[in-house]
């Protein structure tokens, strides 16, 4: 048990060193891009409202927009750390060959890289919190909305990372796996609530959206985080259903897929 | 002066036929390509639209105007997605694997060999797309029939003024171990200039217009295509432009004197 302890310590600690090697890299690939797209969408819903914060947009006052929009920046930082890019090339260049025979697998090796990245997100993600709230920036934070915030952005991530391993094993019949990737960026971005409340989409729409994980990626996380609990206990188990699901799929993917497995680039 | 156009001509010929080759090798890989431009096209759209039925106006435009300046910058977007975007990603594995030696090499220009080589085929069919968009959104925002036939104009001048940011940003490469992360940040800068510059705030607005004038891309010319009496943007643009090409030239030098040839 303690030996197999070992290798997910080591292999996290590993995984460490080399997400921050390159420091600068590492900050305008992850961070960075999250900060300028909550850049966009402040400046852009400040327009909107003109300044003035007695309008009403869809239930939203200007400060509750930006409330919005800053919490949607916590989810994104904690919750989307994983993007299965390394995965992917792992497979198209033919390095999964070595995990086949060492005793920590593929799975094993990527979750580790996963808890890795996602301890870096979730300090990123304290940091920001903090700043927000020390300049004011984010109000009414309890403490019980904060635990069930980060809590609750740590099983997004689980999930998340569950559609990125599917995205990256994709790589056994694609040429390139970003596309993927970067379709259901766009998609969830769209339809989890990351630039518009969902309270803003028509009816129709939102209704046949909580059948889908979507929601669960943005929307409901920053509800939590602005102390709304009464979606919680549903929202988790939904989550873990999803979860569920995907770690189904890429379980019997990647049994079929190894079969295609030719090891290419050895 | 006719040869040498006559010979690049040539060289893209071969880019093109070689780029196509590679894209319908991977079939699937082509079809997503098409997906994956038409569900950005449409999160933009509707983004857009879905705002517009809680509000009159954001700024000083309608939804008309918007659209038009939305389908403007999206036309831009394809295009260069279509034939330059690849490049950049291109460009970083090669700084860092030396293969810039064989671009060094050659007879022909090094910026031309490595930032017009790959072309995506498969976005290219979205370009009929979007700029059929484009011609509609521009009848619905009045736009005359002469406007409409100019616009290509406009789009090479937007698309001139994006990719010679882009280059040179991606002159900061040669200096960095792992550049993967300028690439993101020229991604950032895209995601930046999509909104029309009344979006921002004062400081932003004058940051990105005068000091790094990614706003230009798509405002000047959708500024001038609405009130053509002003073309201080269109002048500022190519200001812009002219600018950006000379600082191109001493960072492109200067890059290749520290370029270092790594595993070569």
């Amino acid at each position: 048990m303690s030996a197999l302890l070992s290798k997910w310590f080591q292999t996290i600690k590993i995984s460490w060193s080399n997400l921050l090697a390159y420091r600068l890299n590492f900050f305008l690939l992850i961070i960075g891009p999250a900060f300028v797209f909550f850049f966009v969408k402040y400046n852009l819903w400040y327009s909107i409202f003109q300044g003035d914060k007695t309008i009403l947009v869809g239930g939203y006052t200007l400060e509750q927009m930006i409330h919005y929009q800053f919490f949607t920046l916590i989810t994104a930082l904690i919750a989307q750390s994983s993007n299965g890019m390394k995965l992917s090339s792992d497979i198209r260049l033919g390095r999964i060959s070595v995990f086949l025979i060492y005793p920590f697998n593929f799975w094993q090796y990527h979750c580790a890289h996963f808890l890795a990245f996602q301890s870096i997100q979730v300090i990123v993600g304290l940091l920001s919190i903090s700043i927000f709230y020390y300049l004011g920036l984010i109000y009414n934070l309890s403490m019980t909305s904060c635990i069930y915030g980060f809590s609750f952005c740590i099983i997004v991530g689980v999930l998340w990372f569950s559609i990125q391993y599917l995205i990256g094993l994709m790589a056994f019949w694609l040429e390139e796996t970003w596309i993927l990737r970067v379709s259901f960026l766009t998609i969830s971005n769209f339809l989890s609530g990351a630039i518009i409340p969902l309270e803003l989409y028509p009816k129709w729409l939102v209704n046949g959206l909580w059948y889908t994980p979507f929601p669960y990626l943005t929307f409901v996380p920053v509800k939590v985080f602005q102390g709304q609990f009464d979606m919680v206990n549903t929202a988790f188990f939904v989550i873990v259903f999803w979860t569920f699901v995907f770690a189904c799929i890429s379980y019997f993917t990647w049994r079929k897929g190894l079969r295609l497995y030719t090891g290419a680039g050895m | 002066m006719k040869n040498i156009l006559k010979h690049y001509a040539s060289v893209y010929h071969g880019f093109l036929q070689t780029s196509l080759s590679e894209a319908t090798s991977f079939r699937l890989n082509f079809f997503l390509f098409i997906i994956m431009d038409i569900i950005f096209f449409c999160s933009s759209v509707m983004s857009v639209h879905i705002i517009y039925q809680h509000i009159e106006k954001i700024g000083i435009w309608s939804l008309t105007e918007f659209m038009f300046f939305l389908s403007f910058s999206l036309l831009v977007d394809q295009i260069h997605m279509a034939f330059i975007a690849e490049n950049f990603w291109y460009f970083s594995d090669d700084i860092r694997m030396g293969n810039l030696d064989f671009f060094i090499i050659k007879p022909i220009s090094t910026i031309f060999s490595v930032f017009f080589r790959h072309i995506r085929p498969a976005s290219c069919i979205n370009i009929l797309f979007t700029g059929a968009y484009f011609v509609y959104c521009s009848k619905q925002a009045g736009l005359s029939n002469l406007f409409i036939l100019v616009s290509p104009l406009f789009v090479i001048l937007a698309l001139l003024l994006m990719v010679s940011l882009e280059i040179l940003l991606s002159c900061s490469m040669f200096f960095m171990v792992e550049s993967m992360g300028i690439n993101f940040l020229r991604m950032q800068f895209q995601k930046l200039s999509r909104w029309p510059d009344f979006v921002y705030g004062y400081m932003s607005q004058k940051v990105f217009t005068f000091a790094i004038p990614i706003l230009l891309i798509s405002n000047a010319p959708i500024k001038f295509l609405l009130n053509p009496t002003d073309i201080t943007p269109l002048l500022y643009m190519l200001i812009a432009i002219v600018v950006t090409i000379l600082l191109i030239r001493i960072a492109w030098a200067h890059g290749l004197r520290a370029y270092e040839s790594v595993s070569s």
